[in-house]
């Protein structure tokens, strides 16, 4: 009670010096907060970015190796591709050696550009791995139509060379509907794949890819020359490039191919969860050594890869903001220690008077030390309100960030040149658009506590030292 | 009773070692007023330090009823001074931000008196001193007489054996001095405290049962041997000061 009323009046005293301590603290802790909270900030960023390409809940990605990207005009056709060839009569399309007119004709065809496949039971092999709670396969496709013109490779034809219609195609394991891509969308209409749908012509499209194609449930789309109907309109978290839609993953292995081969229990991609997140550099050492051939990434890994204003954000936060907010902190406990240290020289005759009647150094030492707390205490709600208008101004102004994660190499599309000459287009990167929004946990506010109070303890202890070295006899005689 | 044996008191200056005290042997009995006059840096205040356990001596024995102060380790020695020895020093010494009953109380927290207690004994300290209606005052709200009587009341709440007060009067004008010296006297005399005062003035020293100068660090009886063997039941009647020239 006496600590607590000595503490109280003392405080209010140089209630003037105290709130230049604590403000200085304040900064400090507060600049600490804004950082973390931008890191946190970033961090949700990053994994609303990994959770869009992932999906919920998926702790790892096996995919196939990258095909090696073709050289044009270079060595026959594999077996089963279909190529377009120029000639006196106009374009015809081949297939195994057999070829036809093109003009007229529609190519289409679902296919494995990214990935190599890989064999349907790996996915069970991986599935039984010690540390593997579950394991989805999926197929990432990419269907291109392309329709010629019936008067196409004809001599004085005005037709200008087809353009080709791809989009995203995602084979979805319905077994396991929690992990893989499809798992991180919203239903906007309709509904989502369901088990039942195995081997339906069904599919569930993005929104954005149905708004500007004008599909809604019940309309229908040709995928590799089957019809499909329309079941559900789903968002993605983020604006991105997320498949344009996913159909069941059997119907997938079923009309899909890669370098003219059939993908029948096929996968190009095996989505893990680990028994636990302790366990995800386990199950990757473990996949890596079950499918050597093939990729293996952890979010970890891919957050790596990730470029764009996110990653930048990320390392602005880990690297300047880190050391700004050290520095400043430093700074401010300096300060706090000096101005204590001043306080108390100024208080020599009180404490030597106080151990003069026979207060032991101990108790005067934790009276310091108690106002030095409060004060860190005062810092600490001030930074944390500094820190809450810090995150507020990041909020208002800050711009969605980007990034990017770079599509793996081997992804190509053939365009068709009037000459019949082919040209290889690497596909675009995946790049998501994200809101950057600064949070503050409550373990970044205990945090800013515990450095305000060590802050204060640290300013204290200084000031204590000096009391505690003190001798009565010459705190009274420097008086005199 | 303090029993000095001795006592020398020597301090580093530089390269310089300065004798405040030296040889001193001393018999200050329980009850008596023993009042210490000498000029400025003969070793008066040194002598009440040693006498208060704030300072050991560098030869001899300072010794309260017994207890060596100059050996006692400093936790025992600071409970000595809580609870049996006051201090009144010339400048008062108060906490500014503590008001006067929290200045009194002050001496009873080392004690690890309980709140009820503290506050009882608080009021009969003020009222003592005649601040009863000051309790509530901060220092900068009362006079520098009122001041003293706060100070005096926080060395005597604790009801100490020994009172050792540091010109108590030296930065009071004349009339509060008398009223101080008389406030002194007249607890000093209830309660039959043992009183060493150091002081300028001869007047107030005439007052003591026994005053003594410090020269040059050494210690010479000047008045009241009668008073030393009367024992406190034979002290001289108050009166009005008298200021005097000097010994």
């Amino acid at each position: 009670m006496y600590f607590l009323t000595y503490l109280r009046r003392e405080l209010r005293r140089r209630m003037r010096q105290a709130v230049v301590i604590a403000l200085g603290l304040a900064v400090g802790v507060g600049l600490v907060v804004i950082v973390i909270a931008a890191s946190a900030g970033v961090k949700k960023a990053q994994g609303a970015v990994l959770s869009s390409l992932y999906g919920v809940g998926t702790d790892v990605t096996v995919t196939g190796k990258a095909p090696a990207a073709p050289t044009p005009g270079s060595g026959p056709p594999p077996k089963g591709a279909t190529t377009i060839q120029a000639g006196p009569g106009g374009a015809q399309i081949c297939q195994n050696g057999k070829c036809q007119n093109a003009a007229g004709q529609t190519i289409d065809n679902l296919g494995s550009t990214a990935y190599d496949p890989i064999g349907y039971s790996s996915v069970a092999s991986v599935a039984k791995l010690h540390d593997v709670a579950a394991a989805a396969g999926g197929l990432s496709l990419t269907d291109n139509q392309v329709t010629f013109p019936k008067d196409f490779g004809q001599a004085g034809s005005e037709s200008a060379p087809p353009q080709p219609n791809s989009f995203g195609v995602d084979g979805v394991d319905l077994a396991h509907p929690s992990l893989g891509p499809l798992s991180s969308r919203t239903i906007k209409s309709g509904r989502t794949l369901r088990s039942s749908d195995t081997n339906a012509d069904v599919t569930v499209v993005d929104s954005n890819y149905a708004t500007s194609h004008d599909l809604r449930t019940g309309s229908t789309v040709t995928i590799d020359k089957t019809t499909f109907t329309v079941v559900g309109v789903v968002t993605q978290p983020q604006s991105g490039s997320p498949p344009d839609m996913y159909i069941p993953l059997a119907r997938a292995q079923a009309l899909g191919s890669s370098q003219g081969q059939s993908l029948r229990n096929k996968v190009n991609t095996i989505y893990v969860t680990a028994a636990s997140a302790a366990d995800i550099s386990t199950v990757r050492n473990e996949i890596a050594k079950l499918l050597p051939g093939d990729t293996v990434t952890t979010a970890s890994s891919l957050a790596s890869q990730i470029t764009g204003s996110a990653s930048d954000a990320a390392k602005l936060a880990n690297d300047l903001g880190k050391w700004l907010s050290i520095l400043v902190l430093v700074a401010a406990f300096v300060v706090a220690s000096l101005l204590t240290l001043a306080a108390v020289g100024r208080r020599v005759r009180e404490f030597g008077t106080l151990k003069a009647i026979g207060w032991r150094g101990r108790r005067i030492v934790a009276q310091v030390m108690g106002e030095s707390v409060a004060i860190g205490i005062i810092g600490a709600a001030i930074g944390v309100g500094l820190a809450f208008a810090g995150v507020a101004v990041i909020d208002a102004v800050a711009p969605h960030l980007s990034a990017t994660l770079a599509q793996a190499t081997g992804q190509h599309f053939r365009s068709i040149g009037p000459g019949g000459a082919q040209s290889d287009t690497p596909a675009a990167n995946h790049t998501v658009s994200v809101p950057m929004s600064a949070v503050i946990t409550p373990g970044a506010i205990a945090l800013a506590v515990l450095l305000a109070i060590a802050g204060g303890l640290l300013a204290g202890a200084f000031a204590s030292w000096r009391i505690g070295r003190l001798r009565p006899v010459e705190a009274l005689s420097r008086v005199a | 009773m303090y029993k000095l044996t001795g006592v020398t008191k020597l301090y580093q200056k530089g390269r310089r070692t300065v004798p405040a005290v030296r040889g001193l042997d001393l018999v200050i009995e329980d009850g008596e007023w023993l009042a210490v006059q000498g000029r400025t840096g003969h070793g008066k205040s040194t002598l009440l330090n040693l006498l208060g356990g704030l300072d050991r001596p560098t030869e001899g024995v300072v010794a309260l009823d017994g207890t060596d102060l100059g050996t006692l380790r400093e936790a025992p020695l600071t409970r000595l001074r809580a609870r049996a020895i006051g201090f009144v020093f010339q400048t008062f010494n108060l906490v500014p931000t503590l008001s006067a009953a929290e200045n009194v109380e002050a001496a009873l927290i080392p004690l690890g008196t309980g709140h009820a207690e503290r506050r009882r004994r608080v009021e009969a300290a003020l009222d003592s001193v005649g601040l009863a209606d000051r309790a509530r005052h901060l220092p900068s709200e009362l006079s520098g007489g009122q001041q003293q009587r706060v100070a005096i009341a926080r060395a005597l709440v604790k009801e100490p054996k020994v009172v050792l007060a540091d010109e108590p009067t030296g930065n009071l004008d004349e009339d509060t001095r008398d009223e101080i010296i008389a406030l002194l006297e007249k607890l000093w005399r209830e309660r039959g405290l043992t009183l060493v005062l150091v002081t300028h003035d001869s007047g107030i020293a005439r007052r003591a049962q026994r005053a003594g100068v410090m020269d040059k660090g050494r210690f010479r009886i000047r008045q009241g041997t009668r008073g030393l063997a009367a024992g406190a039941g034979d002290q001289p009647a108050p009166g009005p000061l008298r200021p005097e020239p000097g010994w």
